[in-house]
């Protein structure tokens, strides 16, 4: 009996998943480490963050909050990546989504039951709209969408602070440097939790089901694997870039319509936070399976809000950061290291 | 078990010389598979070692272990005598051992100066263009591989990137060359030119590995020849003792039997009288504007066999295409039962029952990283039990691929691993299976035996001469005329995107149509029809 190591082709989800675990649970021991040697308290520092998240009821309203926006941004890029594309720009599609919404929060009065679905609406079509010049791009000239997606990020940002400090500024009380309250919200659900969050684990699942169980999710994953062979099978391989990249957008704006309707309330620059970059981390850790981008999300909620506590702690923000990029560093390693398995040749199999 | 010569001991080496390859007891394990179970086997310098086998038989991995791409799991690779661990491509080639991949590894959207420098140590820091071509056109005549070193790899004939895989492997002074069935998508033209090198490299002292299902050019080219069966190796014999028959038999390990393709058992199907589909005056551009079809016009039958000779390039895609609804005519129309094809379109043909086994299958009828499953519905994932209503049933499309994989009698560990983890030919029969099952009507079948075993090629045509008794249209394009003299009832051949002539297979024979294919004219011939 000879025992060997070999990588293997595929890995089954549970595989993945022991191995993810352990990639954690070595990244937090390796911060415990470097924590308690330059002089800190570990245990300390463990105990605040497990209550500031998961060990209270805050803690677990705050995970939800983060959660929200990075469930949609990241099933925005793995919708992408299903047909082999990169969206690169759901940090501009989120603002635009926000844009959107804000504008008909301001400016449209109604009761909130006809308003919210039509700022919905609106963030959602302004969304669409900020990734159709990439989507057009991508499919009738072969243009990179990674560049165009991008580029279009920093418009947006500036777009909505111009907007937050200029035309839309708040004038009554003028402080902030943001546009008024809405006066309509989203209706909470749990504490601050607002009901964005059960209707993003909605979306993501009925997105799964369309990818995975539909004509349509098979057209788009061969049309990504390759093209020629979807034009071989009579797929139209544009029409299905162009869906999915449109789609994408929306579900980016999604995530801008509930961040102004339910979390921030109003419009101000910043506001995408960076959840539509990482919502790209979401997706590459969700391998491209929508189911996957819930916990992957989760994880990333935990992280970012890890930070902000460990922030209160005079830890700056580089270490901080260090930290995230260790743990997602470690998670990369393990998916590598779940495909090698010991296979064992016995003597009959190789005389 | 066979007759086969006693295996092994060729002409002893002159004293001193070690061989330039060594394997001792080589195997590699995949899951549920034995690749390769303890193979020896040692290449000399000057010699063109030939490696022979059943798809699957495990070539590919072998050789893919001598170029550092896998791992053995167990033996060791002894070169000029010491023994050596090569852990990429990249020390192989350092070691003097270069590849030519079954499937061309070239980087389509660079030009061949680029493609030749890419990853050598030997390219020169911050090189402009003009001096990679001029290098590579030094590399060109000095090897005597002619290439055009600014044309893009995508523009390129399968010929020609296959020169351009070579020289890159020559250039980075390779000792040890390996070729993974390098005849199977070249024309015979450029086959003879490819042996002519060969030779020449040969003679400087140089060795050859050479895979390939084509016992004659096996024969004609090689110093010995090495079996394999089943990941194990069967024996290594001198050509010079060898017989296509023996090798066959060797190979397969029991005999071929070949039946009369072209005879119809009883109650076959007779030839339809209405044409099921029809070119008329069909001539199709490519995007340069040069004609690749000129008014070709021809009807093909239900129950019949058409077989399209020609040399590669003569139009034999474009023809493939305008068939198959993958290619507009630029002129000309198509008729479906009789009726114009306005728009064609390759689903509503598929739909129409017509298969199609496509010329490229990694290319254009695989997505080579998706599962076995998915690559099997691709052509039945719209309609029950797999599609219908819009849905997709990963449970179906499986149940389907079990069922595709068990009647092209390919064993399949895994069905959730990529396709391309299959053998180049277990690919090529799950491509013909599936295209057999919707072809109710016709089936437009491009080089089907390209890359399969001569056991599985007999199957094949097997299967195109059950479909021409149930009654279903074949087009069968092929370079090898005795293939076509061999199942087809009539014989088009193409010339320059012409359609020379269409000639009955029991009248003809192979000079006639070699002088068609040459472009000479029906009328310097005579006797077609
Ligand atoms: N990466 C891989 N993962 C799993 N199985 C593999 C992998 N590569 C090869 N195999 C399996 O190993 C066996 C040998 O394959 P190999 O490609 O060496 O055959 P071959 O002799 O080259 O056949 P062909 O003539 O069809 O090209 C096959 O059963 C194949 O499915
Ligand atoms: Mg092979």
């Amino acid at each position: 009996m000879a025992r060997i190591v070999q990588r293997l082709p595929s890995v089954s989800p549970t595989r993945l998943l022991i191995w993810r675990a352990g990639a954690v649970i070595a990244a937090l021991l390796l911060t415990t480490l470097f924590l308690a040697l330059s002089g800190r308290d570990p245990a300390l520092l463990a105990e605040l963050v497990v209550r500031s998240t998961v060990g209270s009821r805050f803690g677990l309203e705050d995970l939800a909050l983060f959660m929200t926006p990075l469930m949609l941004t990241g099933a925005a890029v793995t919708v992408t990546s299903r047909i082999g594309i990169w969206n690169i720009g759901a940090e501009g599609q989120f603002y635009a989504g926000a844009i959107g919404a804000a504008g008909i929060g301001l400016f449209v009065h109604g009761p909130a039951l006809l308003v919210l679905p039509l700022m919905t609406f609106c963030g959602v079509l302004c969304g669409m709209a900020w990734i159709l010049v990439p989507t057009l791009a991508r499919a009738y000239a072969s243009v990179n969408e990674i560049i165009t997606t991008l580029l279009l990020n920093f418009v947006a940002a500036l777009l909505t602070s111009y907007l937050a400090v200029g035309p839309w500024h708040d004038r009554v009380t003028g402080a902030l440097a943001s546009t008024a309250r809405l006066p309509v919200a989203i209706p909470d659900l749990w504490g601050v939790v607002h009901w964005g969050f059960p209707l993003a684990l909605a979306v993501v699942a009925i997105l799964a089901a369309t990818l995975d169980r539909t004509r349509w999710g098979y057209e788009v994953r061969i049309s990504g694997a390759n093209p020629e062979a979807a034009r071989y099978a009579g797929i139209p391989v544009r029409a299905r870039i162009v869906a999915v990249m449109l789609l994408s957008g929306a579900l980016a704006a999604l995530a801008g319509v509930s961040e102004v309707a339910g979390t921030v309330h109003r419009l101000q620059g910043g506001i995408a936070n960076n959840f539509g970059y990482f919502g790209i981390v979401v997706a590459v850790l969700a391998r491209g399976s929508c189911l996957n981008v819930l916990p992957a999300a989760l994880l990333m909620a935990f992280i970012l809000d890890s930070g902000i506590v460990l922030q209160t702690q005079q830890l700056t923000a580089s270490t901080v950061l260090a930290i995230t990029g260790l743990v997602l560093f470690m998670i990369s390693i393990g998916d590598e290291l779940a495909h090698y398995r010991p296979v064992s040749t016995s003597k009959e199999a190789a005389p | 078990m066979t007759d086969a010569p006693s295996s092994g001991e060729a002409p002893p080496l002159p004293p001193g010389t070690p061989p330039i390859l060594q394997l001792m007891g080589i195997s590699k394990y995949f899951p549920g598979v034995i690749a390769n179970a303890d193979v020896s086997l040692d290449v000399r310098p000057g010699e063109i070692h030939a490696l022979l086998g059943e798809n699957g038989a495990g070539k590919s991995t072998l050789m893919n272990i001598v170029t550092g791409i896998y791992q053995p799991d167990a033996g060791e690779i002894v070169l000029d005598g010491y023994a050596q661990r090569l852990a990429s491509p990249q020390e192989a080639i350092r070691a003097g051992i270069g590849m030519v991949h079954q499937h061309f590894k070239l980087v389509q959207a660079f030009t061949v100066a680029e493609n030749i420098h890419l990853g050598w140590r030997d390219t020169p820091p911050r090189a402009s263009t003009r001096v990679l071509e001029a290098r590579t056109r030094a590399l060109s005549e000095r090897f005597g591989f002619a290439v055009r070193p600014d044309a893009r790899i995508a523009d390129l004939s399968a010929g020609e990137q296959q020169r351009v895989e070579i020289l890159r492997v020559l250039a980075r002074q390779a000792r040890l060359l390996i070729l993974d069935e390098p005849t199977a998508v070249l024309t015979p033209t450029e086959a003879r030119d490819l042996f002519r090198a060969l030779q020449v490299f040969r003679a400087q002292g140089n060795a050859v590995i050479l895979i390939s299902h084509k016992l004659d050019e096996v024969m004609d080219i090689s110093d010995r020849i090495s079996i394999l069966r089943g990941g194990r190796k069967i024996g290594t014999f001198a050509t010079a003792d060898c017989t296509p028959a023996m090798l066959a038999r060797t190979m397969v390990g029991r005999d071929i039997v070949r039946r009369d393709l072209r005879a119809r058992p009883p109650g076959a199907a007779p030839v339809a009288a209405r044409p099921a589909l029809g070119l008329r005056h069909v001539t199709t551009r490519d995007e340069r504007g040069i004609e690749t079809l000129r008014d070709v016009t021809l009807d093909l039958h239900g129950g019949e066999i058409l077989g399209i000779a020609g040399v590669a390039g003569n139009g034999q895609r474009e023809l493939t295409q305008v068939l198959t609804g993958l290619l507009a005519p630029d002129a000309g129309d198509i008729l479906l039962d009789g009726v114009p094809v306005a728009t064609p379109d390759p689903a509503h043909f598929a739909r129409a029952g017509i298969g199609h086994i496509p010329e490229d299958r990694l290319r254009s009828g695989l997505a080579p990283s998706l599962d076995i499953a998915d690559n099997m519905a691709l052509r039945e994932y719209d309609r029950p039990p797999i599609g219908g209503r819009g849905g997709y049933a990963p449970r179906a499309a499986q149940a389907l691929a079990r069922q595709i994989a068990d009647a092209a009698a390919v064993r399949i560990p895994d069905y959730a691993m990529p396709i391309r983890n299959l053998s180049g030919g277990n690919q090529q029969r799950l491509v013909a299976r599936r295209e057999i099952r919707i072809a109710d009507r016709i089936l437009v079948a491009a080089y089907p035996s390209r890359g399969l075993d001569i056991g599985a090629i007999a199957t094949v045509l097997g299967y195109l001469t059950d479909l021409r008794d149930r009654g279903v249209a074949i087009v069968l394009v092929s370079e090898d005329l005795e293939e076509l003299l061999n199942v087809a009832d009539r014989i088009g051949i193409l010339f320059q995107g012409r359609l020379m002539a269409t000639i009955d297979a029991a009248t003809a024979d192979m000079e006639t149509i070699g002088l068609l294919m040459g472009g000479r004219t029906a009328a310097h011939t005579g006797g077609t029809t």
